[in-house]
């Protein structure tokens, strides 16, 4: 615990510091985008680094969040401060039910079928074309379909913060949802719970021959999971006062599952690691479009082969051969200087 | 329920486990009663892996009923039967290769001990000693802290052991414990089941090394084609000629008999 505080909190002054040193809009933008990412992924790593479950789902556990805020902002007229929790608390209902539709099913048939879902998902909002009301002499649907939910406006920053400041009101925000995700994910990955996770994922048959229900943790990691990931969308449905079906776009599933590879998966600093260095990756190779989703997957391929644990793995392996050197050292000089003492 | 424990702490009463026309367990029925070590021998394919299966909650019976400490747990799982009491090493050399020595063991001193509504968030104290005495009995205290994917076959297998003692359980399934060892490594096994035997822990045991199951145990059960062609003791075993004919071999009962007469 004290080491990852250690690594936390010097990340978190860095994160507070960046939008004074560069107030660019440019930079502020990015970073909220990042930290909303970086959040999805960190919960993501806990269903499918830490439990090993492989669900795709992520994302549409996202848009339920994003969504559900939105709609009741829409139609019920709720502040989204109200809404964000409610959207977070649905879609840990969402996510348990998935969770539960899981179960029986192992490895790569959990990824078909939570791809599946989110595809379902995907269809549903893209095809709904009938009117749910009229505003002026236009129809809108009830999901805003391929347009995107519009019309419930956003956390209110503009009001509240001087014009030259309202972009951080959402990046605080997004950061503060990134912080407690990341605090929580630690927590849970740190604590005896985790460990009845990783039990499961090692070996099914012993875990649940040493007492731990699979039924029951399997429910609790998908529904853990899905609280800040619901939080994360809420946060940018406000952010960008449209929640859109793009969201559940397959390259997106995709980009944030490559962030959990490259950074490590069931690392606890892995997600966010990865979540750091595919944005900048994605930042540099902006610039020649055509070669973006190339540079993404030849990274993948790259990682997945050469680095299977990941940076995260990568940053341990050094740090522990740097110590077992510095230990080496040690030891080698310790015989002359008993050689002195004794003298 | 009457107050006091029932002599018979395991009671399988015709159990049958069918895959497909095949009966890999067929009318078993035996009793271990409390602080009793029963073996179970048999050629390869006899079934008594099924049976560990069955009495574990891992596979359904078929037909038949098992009770466990006085109550039917014909149908319970796993878990509900590792709550209970009946903690299981498996054959094959299992581990959860992620973690270290110490936070495997914590699995079955967490988890294994009694069910948690609540689940845990925090170790309290009495389970972690739970977890320390458990590794202190199988002597791999000074080690919890490695990594147990580093560890050798040996103390993979006792940590086996260690995990599911600190389940504190009420009886132990031992399948092939001291399969796949040499003869050193198989002696540290047999004195780590010997202290447990004599710390009064039931004990039902599969094992192939017959030196070490008669030395053992009081009683033994040999199986054929999923059926009991055997009960009774050591002694008698030897003498018994279908056991000699489809399992033990003239050459193994003569030399178990001197074994069993110089002891």
């Amino acid at each position: 615990m004290r080491k990852d505080v250690a690594i936390g909190l010097p990340l978190l002054v860095l994160a507070i510091v960046v939008p004074f040193a560069w107030p660019t809009r440019y930079v502020v933008e990015e970073m909220t985008l990042f930290f909303i990412w970086a959040a999805v992924v960190t919960q993501w790593n806990l269903v499918f680094g830490v439990a090993g479950v492989f669900s795709l789902a992520q994302m549409a556990i996202f848009a339920i969040g994003g969504y559900v805020t939105g709609m009741l902002g829409l139609y019920l007229g709720w502040s989204l401060w109200l809404a964000m929790f409610a959207g977070g608390l649905a879609a840990v209902v969402f996510s348990a039910l998935v969770g539960v539709a899981c179960l029986r099913l192992r490895g790569a048939y959990v990824a078909l079928l939570t791809l599946a879902i989110t595809q379902t998902m995907y269809l549903l909002i893209i095809t709904d074309t009938e009117c749910f009301y009229m505003e002026g002499v236009t129809c809108r649907n009830f999901t805003g379909g391929t347009r995107g939910l519009t019309g419930y406006g956003d956390f209110g920053f503009h009001q509240l913060l001087p014009h030259k400041y309202a972009a951080f009101g959402d990046y605080f925000l997004a950061l503060a949802v990134l912080c407690t995700a990341t605090a929580f994910s630690v927590f849970i990955i740190r604590s005896p719970v985790g460990l009845a996770f990783k039990a499961l994922r090692d070996n099914t048959v012993y875990a649940i021959s040493r007492g731990i229900g699979r039924f029951k943790y399997q429910l609790l990691v998908f529904a853990a999971s899905a609280l800040f990931t619901g939080l994360a969308g809420a946060v940018y449905a406000g952010h960008f006062r449209v929640m859109g079906a793009n969201t559940l776009y397959l390259s997106q599933t995709l980009f944030l599952l490559s962030m959990m590879i490259i950074g490590g998966v069931g690392q606890i600093w892995g997600p966010l690691l990865g979540a750091a260095a595919l944005m900048l990756v994605d930042e540099a190779l902006k610039e020649v479009v055509e070669w973006r989703l190339l540079g993404l997957g030849l990274m993948l391929v790259v990682f997945v082969v050469v680095w299977p644990k990941g940076l995260a793995g990568g940053v341990e392996a050094i740090a522990r051969r740097w110590r077992r050197d510095s230990v080496r050292a040690f030891a080698a000089v310790r015989p002359e200087e008993v050689a002195s003492a004794k003298e | 329920m009457t107050t006091d424990r029932p002599s018979s702490l395991l009671s399988c009463r015709s159990v049958s486990k069918y895959y497909g026309a095949m009966a890999a367990v067929k009318t078993i029925s035996f009793d271990v009663r409390v602080g009793e070590i029963v073996g179970i021998g048999g050629p390869n394919g006899a079934g008594k892996t099924s049976l560990f299966d069955v009495i574990a909650g891992l596979q359904p019976a078929d037909e038949g009923a098992i009770f466990f400490n006085g109550e039917d747990v014909t149908s319970a799982s796993p878990q509900e039967l590792c709550h209970r009491g009946l903690a299981r090493v498996f054959q094959s050399v299992v581990a959860f290769d992620s973690m270290t020595l110490r936070e495997n063991v914590v699995i079955g001193a967490a988890y294994g001990h009694r069910l948690r509504f609540v689940p845990p968030l925090m170790l309290d104290r009495d389970t972690l000693e739970r977890a320390d005495r458990a590794l202190d009995t199988v002597g791999l205290l000074d080690r919890a802290n490695v990594p147990i994917a580093s560890l050798p076959v040996l103390d993979r297998k006792l940590a086996m052991f260690a995990s599911a003692l600190a389940t504190e359980p009420l009886m132990l399934l031992l399948d092939e414990p001291v399969g796949g060892l040499n003869p050193a490594e198989a002696d540290r096994v047999m004195a780590v089941v010997r202290s447990l035997a004599e710390g009064g822990l039931t004990i039902l045991l599969i094992e192939h090394v017959m030196r070490f199951m008669v030395q053992l145990c009081r009683r033994i059960i040999i199986m054929q084609h999923g059926e009991k062609i055997y009960e009774g003791s050591s002694e008698g075993m030897v003498r018994d000629p279908t056991v000699v004919s489809v399992y033990l071999g003239s050459a193994t009962a003569r030399r178990l008999f001197h074994f069993l007469a110089a002891s």
